[in-house]
């Protein structure tokens, strides 16, 4: 198995020179393989955001280094880096982060004609995605018109009609109810197993993390626990998140 | 309780509140100061010529009223879009409808109040300033000129009154017919295109037919009187909210179908962009056009008029024309950088000129009639031409050099012979023609009043007019028009400023979130540049072409009735100064909104 995303020793300080300096993560390391599904658990504060929004380019790194899909990501710059971004990675946002002002067809299509995608092809890709991710009945509507759930799949058609190297998402269930988090998760899920998919979830919800296949537990900046799914059901890794939870909590105290 | 929330919601936005209330206060104190200079009877009444720039000022008042009106209809819609998000989470923590209607009334009035207020003070300043300022420019002196003039007061205070009052009104009625959820979601609310392409066709062609009946009837001026001026006003406003309604919808309507451009880089988000806001801009559209033609229009007049002054105050060839001359005027005389000068004697009897043919030894000049440049051609007469035959010829040539109360009589030219036997009054005319008469003015003026202490009667002032005095007179008019047509242009453009400044700050909340996603997905931050380039670009340039053509039609008024004798000819310049505001403007404009809504990643 080769590695979709390297992260070495990464390091963020926030703070200028005449500020309070406040490290918020601290020699992070890992890898995510291709078609791994990896959860990323934490507190609050306890620097995810921080994170993804580094291996999403939308921030740098203080010291250290990602690589994604072969491309180091300080070597990036302007143009580049934005065509990466919207190459390689897709992005779902905790308040779906739709434009209003397009339909869910033209918000799916965006990503397509940003990168030149001629007319012709943006319709069949579109149609591809949204069979997919089941919202083909509501690609006419606009986002004020739809439920929470079906706005977090068009945001989720969004982020994979580009087919990138690596899903991220950050609190991609927060805003929704638990009926339809559950159904996202299965269809993340099913992407995953089926398309292949290289997922990267960050997550408060016990629940949600137990759809992946690995996590890993971060606190103050550092990651501590990793924990694999392996054979387990949902069911027991979940109870094995609990516990893992429980502990660091006391640890923490 | 309700009040302290509703104080609590102004402050949070107090930097858009002073924005309003500024440009309120703005538009008060431009009313206040018109009003205080088109109705001050001791500045109008006080010398004859400013009766023209009376009459001018008070149609601009007209415009002026006109235009504050539909300012401030657009001030209140941005007050009220503040306002209902707040009022909508009120009415879900369960306050009355009546009640915040009761609030929204009041609050509109209290701000409507302090704004006019405030204008009144500035304008009083304001007033003061440009009063001064118009009256040296026309060279007129006036004894106690006051900023305060009550009855521009009084009639400030009604008409800021009676509409903040109807816009108090209007506030509470739409506030409490909007349903809780639209007032809470109003600006998420996409504002889907009307699906009614025949509605759209048929307004379309109405707003284009009542845009025909209003060129027209600028041209038929002749015929109509004011009353074309009135039709002008209703159709040209009413066609083009038609033509920005109907034909833009359709122009956006037709992009977004057309795939290859639509889907193309942020094309379609740009298209959206601009129908999200359809029914704003539709109105503020309406304004930024006629705004923009009125302030273009009064700006090419104003210059139009500078430009002509010399070629329509150039009534004579000659520069200074003396009767009986003293040692001292001749003396000064001939300190002139003179070019061609004569001296001949005429003799008046029984209410006839005669002339001395053997004093004329070198051509005289008359003005050529057909001239058409703006520096007026003169025409030599060669002595041997003075003959009854083509009298017409040098009758006039010879008026100017008579004295004003001889002016107007029979003129001939006889022998030496029948000059000498001639009995009645005679004097001696010398007639100069300078080089230069713009550069000799002081002197000119000089020996021009003396010359008139000595030969002018009383009966006779103001009907007879040296080049001196007509170019003095038609100054003090042309200064008075150009003043005019700068000031409203500059109002004009103020106010066209800060509409575009409420339509920034009302949307630029929800464009950053838009704007910060687009970055966060890719786009390349040239591309998101041009994008808002894009948006306010189309913002300005379609009321900028449709303002153009709103004022050549315009221009028309002048070239029919006379007023300019070339409206079409000096368009360059003024149009020039004007593009480069307007730019300015539009640069400005961007950089602010791009500053507002681009997101800045490291
Ligand atoms: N721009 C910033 N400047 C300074 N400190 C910051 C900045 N952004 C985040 N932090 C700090 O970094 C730490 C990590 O923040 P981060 O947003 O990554 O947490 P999080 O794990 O995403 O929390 P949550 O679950 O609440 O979203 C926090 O202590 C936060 O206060
Ligand atoms: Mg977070």
């Amino acid at each position: 198995m080769t590695a979709v995303m390297t992260v070495k020793q990464v390091r963020k300080v926030y703070g200028g020179k005449n500020e309070p300096q406040f490290e918020a993560l601290h020699n992070i390391n890992f890898d995510v393989e291709a078609g791994e599904f990896v959860g990323i658990m934490g507190a609050s504060g306890s620097g995810k955001t921080t994170l993804l929004n580094i291996l999403s380019t939308l921030d740098q790194p203080t010291a250290g280094e990602v690589v994604i899909n072969g491309q180091n990501l300080a070597a990036l710059k302007g143009d580049a880096l934005a065509d990466f971004r919207a190459r390689e990675i897709g992005f779902i946002f905790q308040d779906f982060n739709l434009l209003e002002n397009l339909t869910a067809y033209d918000n799916i299509a965006l990503p397509l004609s940003l990168q030149n995608v001629a007319a012709k092809k943006i319709k069949p890709a579109v149609a591809k995605i949204a069979a997919t991710l089941g919202i083909d009945q509501i690609l006419t509507h606009y986002p004020t018109e739809i439920s929470g759930g079906q706005k977090q799949r068009v945001a989720a058609a969004r982020a994979l009609v580009q087919e990138p190297s690596i899903l991220m998402g950050d609190e991609p269930t927060g805003a929704l109810d638990s009926k339809s988090a559950k159904d996202l998760l299965e269809t993340m899920t099913q992407l995953n197993e089926q398309q292949h998919v290289s997922i990267l979830l960050v997550t408060h919800d016990p629940f949600s993390a137990s759809y992946c296949q690995r996590i890993l537990f971060i606190k103050d900046g550092r990651i501590g626990t990793e924990l694999k799914r392996g054979q387990q059901t949902k069911q027991e890794f979940y109870q094995q998140i609990l516990q893992v939870l429980g502990r660091t909590e006391q640890g923490g105290d | 309780m309700l009040w302290k929330l509703a104080l609590t919601g102004i402050k949070s936005r107090l930097r858009d509140y002073l924005v309003l209330l500024s440009g309120l206060a703005m538009a008060s104190a431009i009313f206040y100061m018109f009003e205080a200079l088109a109705l001050n009877k001791s500045f109008v009444t006080s010398n004859s010529p400013v009766s023209m720039a009376f009459l001018v000022f008070q149609f601009g008042s007209v415009l002026l009223a006109i235009i504050t009106f539909i300012y401030l209809l657009y001030a209140n819609n941005f007050l009220l879009s503040m306002r209902q998000r707040d009022y909508g989470l009120f009415m879900v923590l369960g306050a009355k409808g009546r009640k915040l209607g009761q609030l929204i009334f009041i609050e509109t009035l209290v701000i409507g109040s302090v704004a006019t207020v405030l204008g009144l003070l500035i304008g009083l300043g304001l007033t003061e300033l440009t009063g001064h300022l118009l009256l040296s420019r026309m060279h007129l002196t006036v004894h106690h000129f006051t900023p305060f003039y009550g009855p521009a007061m009084i009639s400030t205070l009604i008409f800021f009154g009676v509409l903040f009052l109807l816009a108090a009104i209007v506030n509470q009625v739409q506030l409490r017919r909007t349903p809780v959820l639209t007032l809470l979601h109003r600006d998420t609310q996409p504002t889907h295109l009307q699906r009614q392409p025949r509605g759209q066709f048929f307004q379309s062609l109405l707003g284009l037919i009542l845009l025909a009946i209003g060129y027209w009837s600028m041209i038929k001026i002749d015929v109509l009187k004011m009353s074309s001026i009135g039709i002008a006003l209703v159709t040209i406003v009413v066609g083009t909210f038609l033509l920005f309604r109907a034909l833009f919808t359709w122009c956006l309507q037709c992009l977004k179908r057309r795939e290859h451009f639509a889907y193309h880089g942020l094309n379609n988000f740009v298209l959206a962009q601009l129908q999200f806001r359809l029914h704003d801009l539709n109105r503020m559209l309406t304004l930024v056009t006629l705004l923009f033609a009125l302030a273009l229009g009064a700006l090419t007049v104003g210059m139009g008029f500078q430009s002509q002054l010399h070629n329509i105050a150039d009534v004579s060839p000659y520069d200074v024309v003396l009767h009986d001359p003293t040692a001292a005027q001749q003396k000064k005389a001939a300190q002139l950088d003179i070019k061609r000068q004569w001296q001949v004697d005429y003799k008046v009897v029984k209410g006839t000129v005669y002339f001395n043919r053997a004093q004329f030894t070198q051509p005289l000049l008359a003005i050529h009639q057909s001239t058409t440049t703006s520096q007026k051609a003169y025409r030599e007469i060669k002595p041997s031409e003075l003959t009854l035959a083509k009298q017409q010829q040098w009758q006039q040539t010879l008026n100017d050099w008579l004295r004003p109360n001889d002016y107007g009589h029979p003129v001939r030219v006889v022998d030496a012979g029948a000059y000498q036997a001639l009995q009645g009054p005679h004097y001696r005319v010398v007639a100069i023609q300078t080089k230069n008469f713009y550069q000799a003015l002081p002197q000119i003026k000089q020996l021009v009043i003396t010359d008139n202490q000595e030969n002018h009667f009383p009966s006779s002032v103001g009907l007879v007019l040296s080049k001196y005095q007509s170019y003095e007179l038609m100054n003090s008019l042309v200064s008075g028009l150009e003043f005019m047509g700068f000031f409203l242009g500059i109002a004009f453009l103020a106010m066209l400023a800060s509409c575009l400044m409420f339509k920034i700050l009302a949307g630029a909340a929800n464009d950053r979130r838009r704007y910060q996603m687009l970055g966060k997905i890719g786009t390349r931050s040239k591309l998101l540049r041009r994008s808002v380039n894009r948006e306010i670009g189309v913002l300005f340039a379609l009321p900028a072409v449709l303002g153009v053509v709103h004022v050549l039609f315009g221009l028309q008024l002048f070239e029919v009735s006379g007023l300019l004798t070339h409206p079409y000819r000096d368009l360059l310049v003024p149009f020039s100064i004007f593009g480069i505001l307007y730019l300015g403007y539009y640069g400005l404009t961007v950089k602010l909104y791009q500053h507002l809504v681009l997101p800045k990643f490291k």
